[in-house]
């Protein structure tokens, strides 16, 4: 497809009906009638007959479209980009970070900041990681980006807090020791997709 | 009880209307206008004229109100007008002996025999019904000489404002920069459209 | 019936109707708020108020306790008295127009009430013999209340909503009149209380069959004179902000919404006592029961036409009353006239 087949491309079903504007009433005769019909037409009498099929719909069956948000909450999609989160390992209960500094690489508005050390085992920690949430734009790349699935978004949008320091460091982001029992696998943005197995080649030996 | 109502509308009235004749404010003159219309009814009522007060009430209070939309078409409600007197001798002498003409003209007979109706309401007839008898009979042609010219003064209302209602001064406004090509044709335009 | 009593009317039983009518007018007035918003959040499919007290009822002392509070503003260059003045007339107005309104049947106080027993309270506070055409001129003199408060704000919205209030004026006034003039000429009088002595005889003597037409008329203009929503010309917000009540806040504002609601309740009492045959009993319900249903009914249909309907043009509706709806009514009465006059 062309650019300009693709710039001129049909989207959705074409079934427009076009309003017949033109035909005006010339006489004051024939407008009086198109009054007089539009007061009288039984559409006037339908559309209360509507307001009040609502009302007791609204009424007796509870249908409506309200959320009570303090009180009872949609569920948002796994997809949802909200507060990050930092991921543990699920066997040891050790964070899943391993400090490559690829979210702090990719990240466009520049708002993680990592620093790392080597620690007794020579293995590398992470001593300082925080997100600044006044520039962060929850573009995703971080947790699309992290090859161990460590940082991820979580569901928390409620983001009004005291100061701005708020979950911004590593700690605050990262679940709790005692909550590593209820720590899902995540499914959500940056995550690998159910069929991934299906959508990769086994890496040859010889690699 | 009645001498005391009588005193505090006649006041306020007189008040109000000096007001109407002396303040430059447009808003304050036709707000003091109408309230004093509606205080006059008070008068009619206390008399026992409750139709002509409430007839009062209803025609002055829509004759105000067309008053109030020339005001608002004519000047800037806010701002005190600027009044032209040439001499304001002439205007306080003219007008003082105009009053005292009225007033003169009105009390002559009230101090000189006392007035009596001349057509006594019909007994056990209630408000409206005896103005209806009175109008309907004695007055009949008073009253269809006075329904004519309102009739009159309609019509040639709708037809002095009616002369020009096919031309829109706004499309002319906005065709004035373009050529006189697209003004011939916005004209044939305006004649084909919804008028 | 003890038709062969006569009652004394005291000042005590005018100054206890005129006080039970502006204490239940003012208070459903207020209630009428909370009313309109719960039916309205109805037909959108909204619970509406509900957070405040039980079923959001105590809505309306949040928000009285915000007007209350609020901060009284005049603008810098508008005309202070005029603008002070203004709100004052429409609530003022609206209750003086309810003066002559019959609103429920005559009672006298039991006697074993300390004080007050025995006293006879009249159905009408103010029973002239000319009170449809005193409802009417008082109810036309409340437009000064918008009018006057739109010319004095110094804003352009407001003058906007001053010359839609006379443009309305002008135009359902005429229908108002020539559609109550067809039942005057069958009742016979000007007073309410005749009006409703006149629809006694259960559903079938009701105004409303012989008249429907000027029931119809008489209903529209009645919208347009309440300013309620298919001729809610003067504040509409879509078009110019709110019109008159831009420069408004606080009790000032809320002056001017008690007043449309009284004018509301004046219309619907006026609907039922004209055309729907007022206070008088009607098999086991009691005539104030009856009262009541009815004006709730009107009460609750221009709520629901708010819900349902679109409003129109200004010009819309001087077209409307003045093509459509004036000849309509001239005819009706043309022809009561001629039945009254060949039946007679």
């Amino acid at each position: 497809m062309s650019l300009e087949q693709f710039k001129n491309r049909n989207i959705g079903e074409q079934n427009y009906k076009m309003l017949d504007i033109e035909h005006r009433p010339e006489k004051s005769w024939d407008r009086f009638k198109q009054a007089f019909g539009r007061s009288i037409k039984i559409e006037l009498f339908i559309g209360l007959a509507v307001t009040f099929g609502i009302m007791i719909r609204t009424l007796f069956r509870g249908e409506t479209h309200t959320i009570r948000y303090p009180f009872e909450k949609i569920p948002i999609s796994r997809r949802y980009r909200a507060i990050h989160e930092m991921k543990r390992l699920l066997e040891s209960g050790n964070y899943r970070c391993i400090g490559c500094g690829l979210c702090e690489k990719i990240c466009i508005s520049k708002c993680i900041a990592m620093d790392t050390r080597y620690d007794e085992n020579q293995r590398k920690e992470v001593s300082e990681y925080t997100i600044n949430f006044g520039r962060c734009i929850f573009c995703g790349y971080c947790a699309e980006v992290c090859p161990e699935l460590a940082i991820v978004h979580g569901d928390r949008y409620e983001t009004a807090s005291e100061q701005r320091a708020s979950f911004a460091l590593f700690e605050d982001m990262l679940t709790p020791i005692d909550k590593l029992k209820s720590q899902k696998e995540y499914p959500g943005f940056g995550a690998v997709s159910p069929n991934a197995d299906d959508n990769i080649k086994k890496t040859p030996l010889a690699y | 009880m009645t001498t005391f109502a009588f005193y505090f509308f006649a006041t306020l009235i007189t008040l109000l209307f000096l007001v109407t004749v002396l303040s430059r404010n447009v808003l304050y003159a036709m707000t003091a206008l109408a309230a004093g219309m509606v205080l006059i009814s008070g008068l009619f009522f206390m008399l026992d004229a409750a139709f002509l007060g409430a007839v009062q009430l209803v025609v002055y209070v829509g004759a105000v109100m067309a008053l109030y939309s020339f005001a608002m078409m004519f000047f800037d409600a806010n701002k005190d007008i600027k009044e032209r007197n040439g001499s304001a001798v002439t205007v306080f002498l003219l007008g003082g002996a105009i009053a005292v003409m009225l007033v003169v003209i009105f009390t002559a007979p009230l101090i000189g025999q006392g007035v009596a109706s001349l057509y006594p309401p019909a007994e056990g007839a209630t408000n409206p019904q005896a103005v209806g008898l009175v109008l309907f009979t004695k007055y009949l042609v008073p009253f269809e000489v006075a329904a004519v010219m309102l009739l009159v003064a309609m019509i040639s209302g709708i037809i002095l404002a009616g002369k020009k209602m096919d031309f829109s001064l706004s499309v002319v406004e906005a065709t004035k920069s373009i050529d006189s090509k697209t003004i011939d044709n916005m004209d044939n335009t305006e004649k084909k459209g919804d008028k | 019936m003890e038709t062969t009593m006569i009652h004394e009317v005291t000042w005590v039983g005018v100054a206890i109707k005129a006080l039970i009518a502006m204490l239940i007018v003012s208070a459903v007035a207020g209630f009428g708020t909370y009313i309109e918003r719960k039916v309205l959040a109805w037909m959108q499919r909204r619970p509406g108020p509900s957070h405040v007290g039980p079923f959001g009822l105590l809505q309306l002392a949040a928000d009285g306790i915000k007007l209350f509070t609020k901060e009284d503003f005049i603008p810098q260059y508008s005309n202070r008295l005029i603008f002070s003045i203004a709100p004052v007339i429409t609530a003022a107005t609206a209750f003086i127009a309810l003066a002559a309104v019959p609103i429920f049947p005559d009672f006298t106080f039991p006697e074993w009430i300390p004080l007050l027993g025995g006293v006879f309270v009249p159905s009408i506070a103010a029973d002239i013999d000319v009170g449809l055409l005193f409802i009417l001129g008082a109810m036309a003199a409340g437009l000064y209340g918008p009018l006057l408060a739109g010319m004095s704000q110094q804003n352009k919205w407001g003058i906007i909503g001053a010359a839609r209030t006379a443009v309305q004026f002008l135009s359902y006034e005429v229908v108002t009149g020539l559609s109550m003039l067809a039942p005057i000429m069958l009742v016979g009088s000007l007073s309410l209380v005749d009006f409703n002595n006149y629809q006694t005889g259960g559903i079938a003597s009701w105004m409303i069959w012989q008249q429907p037409l000027a029931f119809v008329l008489f209903l529209i203009a009645g919208f347009a004179e309440t300013n309620r929503t298919p001729f809610d010309l003067l504040e509409h917000e879509a078009e110019i902000i709110s019109g008159f009540v831009t420069e408004y806040s606080g009790l000032r504002w809320g002056l001017f919404f008690v007043g449309e609601y009284a004018n509301m309740i004046t219309i619907a009492v006026l609907a039922s006592v004209i055309f729907m045959g007022g206070y008088s009993d009607f098999m086991l319900i009691p005539g104030w029961l009856m009262m009541g249903l009815k004006v709730t009914f009107f009460f609750f249909l221009m709520l629901w036409v708010r819900a349902s309907w679109p409003h129109v043009r200004p010009d819309q509706l001087m077209w409307l009353s003045w093509k459509v709806l004036m000849p309509l009514a001239l005819l009706n009465v043309v022809i009561t006239g001629i039945v009254v006059m060949v039946t007679a």
